[in-house]
């Protein structure tokens, strides 16, 4: 017979976590090899049209602009759509949310789990390309994992927070959309850092993106380790998403059942 | 033997808003046009709610509708938490508050069996343990790597309960789930819910049939505006009951 128990924790949900991100990826890809290059669409689409408008018409001054375009934008596209889909996370699962207890960090959880996987096979999808377009591959490689890492637990952190804010203000959802169509283009993944004015780098080095796309942009295009300075803000960035993801998580999922 | 739930004085606020918004822009517009403004107004779903249902019990909760009967599930299943007061639940729970929740039509019945009992907390190996015993019991064999969107909702209903009763829980809360399925099913289904007495475990009933209350509980419980009006004797509480709902 099934072991009985009182409280069980996050950990002995993790069968819970697992069939979730499951059943999304059978939903979207529905067994089929078609549903997964449908999925491979938008990052080659984008990667096209920005390659023509930045390389042949802005003519931006990047050698080998398209290694460097990939580099940035395969993890943009991680963050972007895990974020936007966790604006939902909690507010589409409402019945459940009212009927049953179980840990609700799993729901966004899951969502950005899905949107990693995704990430995760679209990198090896564009592996060839990336040696094709010449990737210094070199032991820098190595740290590739670490600032996924980092950047996924920042990503958590974020959908956290905005899972549990949106159920009480659903207009997060639009809000975030937009802050999300500003965030791409004050990050530094169609240009290099180092193109932005003095005066006004710093503003954006404070955005928490330009740490981790540096860093990814660092190990795959400059095939060297990151700065120590990248990877002290990379850490800090995740460590302050997480600790106020899950505090304003902790303190509003008590009425997460009231309000739906 | 201690109680497997306790309810000490547990009092539940809800905040009704008339001219809710949750939009920022009627917020803002609030803050200079009393139109806008939400109004918000407190109603008190349960006031001063106490039950003790001993371990191996089976207790009815009766009571019209709006009396609270599904806010003292919620609360014991906890999934609502209450404003002041104490609730505590020794063992695991298995709410069957709806059958059938968390359902996907697009997958499988099998996949639909481990997602939905993962849902409760149950592991990988104690999912692989229990589902030949859920696909029998639902008797669905046929059907079961078909999408759940083909099936009839009688047959929903079926592999719903199926997994909620395999669960293997301490406590059991019932609201109302004895209406699905054809009337040999739910004869299956209270022969379950008997052999669930058996075993030593705690029912906690809500309905408003007073046969079922009869043929199942040991106690029940009545309560009408958020409060506790009879508990005790099953027959003495009926006939609170039918007085309750005659005024």
């Amino acid at each position: 017979m099934v072991a009985g128990g009182g409280e069980r924790t996050l950990w002995q949900y993790r069968e819970l976590l697992k069939n979730l991100v499951l059943k999304d990826l059978k939903l979207k890809y529905g067994g089929s090899w078609l549903g997964f290059v449908w999925s491979l669409l938008n990052p080659l689409i984008l990667i096209v049209v920005y390659s023509i408008a930045f390389k042949y018409i802005l003519r931006i001054q990047l050698e080998n602009f398209t290694l460097f375009l990939i580099t940035g934008i395969l993890p943009w596209i991680f963050f972007s759509t895990a974020v936007m889909a966790s604006t939902t996370a909690i507010l589409s699962n409402g019945n459940l949310v009212k009927k049953i207890h179980f840990p609700r960090e799993i729901l966004p959880l899951s969502t950005v789990l899905f949107n990693l996987i995704q990430f995760l096979f679209a990198l090896i999808v564009f592996f060839p390309a990336l040696i094709f377009l010449g990737a210094p591959l070199r032991g820098a490689v190595a740290a590739y994992p670490l600032v996924l890492l980092l950047h996924f637990a920042f990503t958590v952190g974020i959908a956290l927070l905005l899972s549990a804010v949106t159920v009480f203000y659903q207009d997060v959802r639009h809000l975030t959309e937009v802050g999300l169509l500003a965030l791409f283009w004050v990050t530094p993944i169609i240009y290099h850092l180092s193109m932005v004015p003095e005066r006004v780098r710093w503003l954006f080095q404070l955005n928490p993106l330009t740490a981790y796309i540096s860093a990814y942009q660092d190990v795959i295009y400059w095939g060297r380790w990151p700065a120590g300075e990248t990877w002290g803000l990379a850490l800090l960035w995740a460590g302050l998403s997480l600790a106020l993801g899950s505090w304003v998580f902790r303190r509003y999922h008590p009425s997460f059942a009231e309000e739906l | 033997m201690a109680s497997s739930i306790e309810v000490r004085d547990v009092w539940k606020q809800y905040i009704i808003r008339h001219n809710r918004s949750d939009a920022l822009k009627t917020k803002f517009l609030g803050l200079f046009h009393e139109r806008y403004r939400e109004r918000r107004e407190a109603f008190w779903a349960l006031k001063g709610v106490s039950l003790t249902v001993e371990q191996g019990e089976a207790v009815g909760l009766m009571g019209p509708n709006g009396s609270g009967k599904s806010t003292l599930l919620y609360l014991i299943a906890r999934t609502l938490y209450p404003t002041r007061g104490e609730i505590v639940v020794r063992g695991r729970v298995a709410p069957m508050i709806e059958i059938g929740l968390g359902f996907h039509p697009e997958l499988t019945g099998e996949e639909n069996v481990y997602l939905n009992a993962s849902l409760y907390g149950l592991t990988r190996e104690e999912i692989d343990e229990i589902y030949p015993r859920i696909v029998e019991f639902s008797e669905l064999e046929g059907f079961i790597d078909a999408p759940i969107k083909n099936y009839s909702t009688g047959m929903q209903a079926r592999l719903g309960f199926s997994i909620a009763v395999h669960l293997d829980p301490d406590i059991l809360l019932i609201d109302e789930v004895l209406a699905v399925g054809d009337e040999r099913f739910q004869e299956k289904c209270l022969e379950r819910m008997m052999e669930f007495r058996r075993q030593g475990k705690t029912i906690l009933f809500v309905s408003h049939s007073v046969e079922a209350v009869k043929k199942l509980c040991d106690r029940a419980c009545l309560l009408a505006h958020g409060e506790v009006i009879a508990v005790g004797d099953v027959a003495r509480v009926l006939e609170a009951y039918r007085g309750s709902i005659a005024v």
